[in-house]
Order: C-alpha cells, then structure tokens, then sequence
C-alpha cells in the first residue's frame, strides 16, 4: 500500500510550536521556512531510521530498539541529544508501566494471558491509542 | 518544557516515515518515542542556529536563507544537503 505525500510530513502546527518555543518572543518564521524545517525533520527521521537500523542489524536483531536510535544519534554527530532523550524515555517507560497497571485492573484477566502477549501486539493497542491522541492533537491547533 | 516532557510530535505520524523504509522490519513503540522526540530536539536546535543568520542581517523574521545558510555551514546538518 502506497503511502500518500502528506502522510509523510509532520503536522505543521506542531512544528510551528516548537519552532516558536526555540526562539525569543517577537520572532516570526516565513511560511518557507517552516516548510523548509518541516521538510528537514521528515529527513532527520528517514536518516535517523536508516542509521538505527544498522545498529538493529548489526545486533542481529529485526525490530528497531530505543537503544539503537540513541547510537545512531551518537553517529549522526548529535551526541547532546543522547542526555535529554535518556531522560524522556524514563519518564515515558514510566507512563506506559502505569497505563498497563491501570489496563491490568480494569481487565481483570489472568495473569499469565497478559504475559503471554507479545511486544508487538501491545504496540498494535498502543497504536490505537496513539491515533486518538493524534486527532486531540490536531484539534488542538493554536491560532 | 524540560527533557522530561512527553513528545508533541504524533507517533503515529513518525511511524509512517519509519514503516516508509524498505529495509525496517518493526519498530519497538520506544524507538518511535525517541525519534519523535530526537526530531523535536532537531526542530529546536536547526531553527536556533538558522536563526543566528536573521540576527546577522537584523531581521526578526527567520527566512529560508536562514535555514540554507545554516545547512551550508554545520557539519551535523551535512545529509540535508
């Protein structure tokens, strides 16, 4: 299944934001810029995958880790992202623990169903959940 | 908004581009939180060095020269190239 164009950007009001929140207050950004930036960011991510992927490889692994995108930032020179991403992600890993204690009670299955289930079938029901908390993004838009 | 914050960019948008390589097999949900939020990282840090450029020309408008001077100069923005 072909993906379309637009399905390959990254929404514009939130690379906005981010943009604005970088810069001093009073700052403006033409829209070729921001569509220049937007555009870099999709590459960053093709790049960044690509190189991630080696890592994988190399580790003989087939599903792409955390740990194997923060070497490919190493090796993309973007050694000063490693600290902050560490941090996110234990704040993150720390959410998701707490979302799937919270599934766990609400469930009320047995114990060993939910351990059984594999890594990539989790990520399918986060998806879900992920695809809500976008359209919530999207309505979100500043003006 | 300090490193600890949760990632602005949809997931699900930064899966698309990771499912867009032919060679990525799957990819663990965390490996997408930390690309989304390596690319926030990206925005930030691209359009702050743009934007010495706009102080250069006492312009408080980033404009796309900005960015293209930028790319021109730093070594870690070479693959835009």
């Amino acid at each position: 299944m072909a993906e379309r164009p637009e399905d390959l950007n990254l929404p514009n009001a939130v690379i906005t934001r981010i943009i604005k929140e970088a810069l001093p207050d009073g700052v403006n950004i033409s829209k070729e810029a921001r569509s220049a930036i937007s555009r870099a960011a999709s590459v960053f991510v093709l790049y960044a995958t690509s190189c991630a992927n080696n890592f994988a490889m190399k580790g003989k692994r087939k599903t792409l880790n955390a740990g194997d995108v923060l070497s490919a930032m190493e090796e993309m020179e973007f050694q000063r992202f490693v600290a902050p991403l560490k941090e996110s992600l234990e704040v993150y890993r720390r959410e998701q623990k707490g979302k799937k204690e919270a599934r766990k009670d609400k469930d009320k299955k047995t114990d060993s169903e939910e351990q059984d289930k594999s890594r990539e079938e989790e990520n399918d029901d986060d998806d879900e959940r992920m695809e809500e908390e976008e359209q919530n993004d999207e309505e979100e838009v500043d003006n | 908004p300090g490193p600890g914050r949760l990632a602005r960019l949809p997931l699900s948008r930064v899966k698309a581009l990771v499912k867009a390589d032919p060679d990525v097999s799957l990819a663990s949900q965390e490996a997408v939180f930390v690309l989304a939020r390596a690319t926030e990282l990206f925005v930030e840090t691209i359009a702050k060095d743009a934007y010495v450029y706009a102080q250069q020309g006492k312009r408080k408008t980033l404009q796309r020269k900005d960015l293209d001077n930028a790319i021109e100069a730093i070594d870690e923005f070479a693959f835009l190239e």
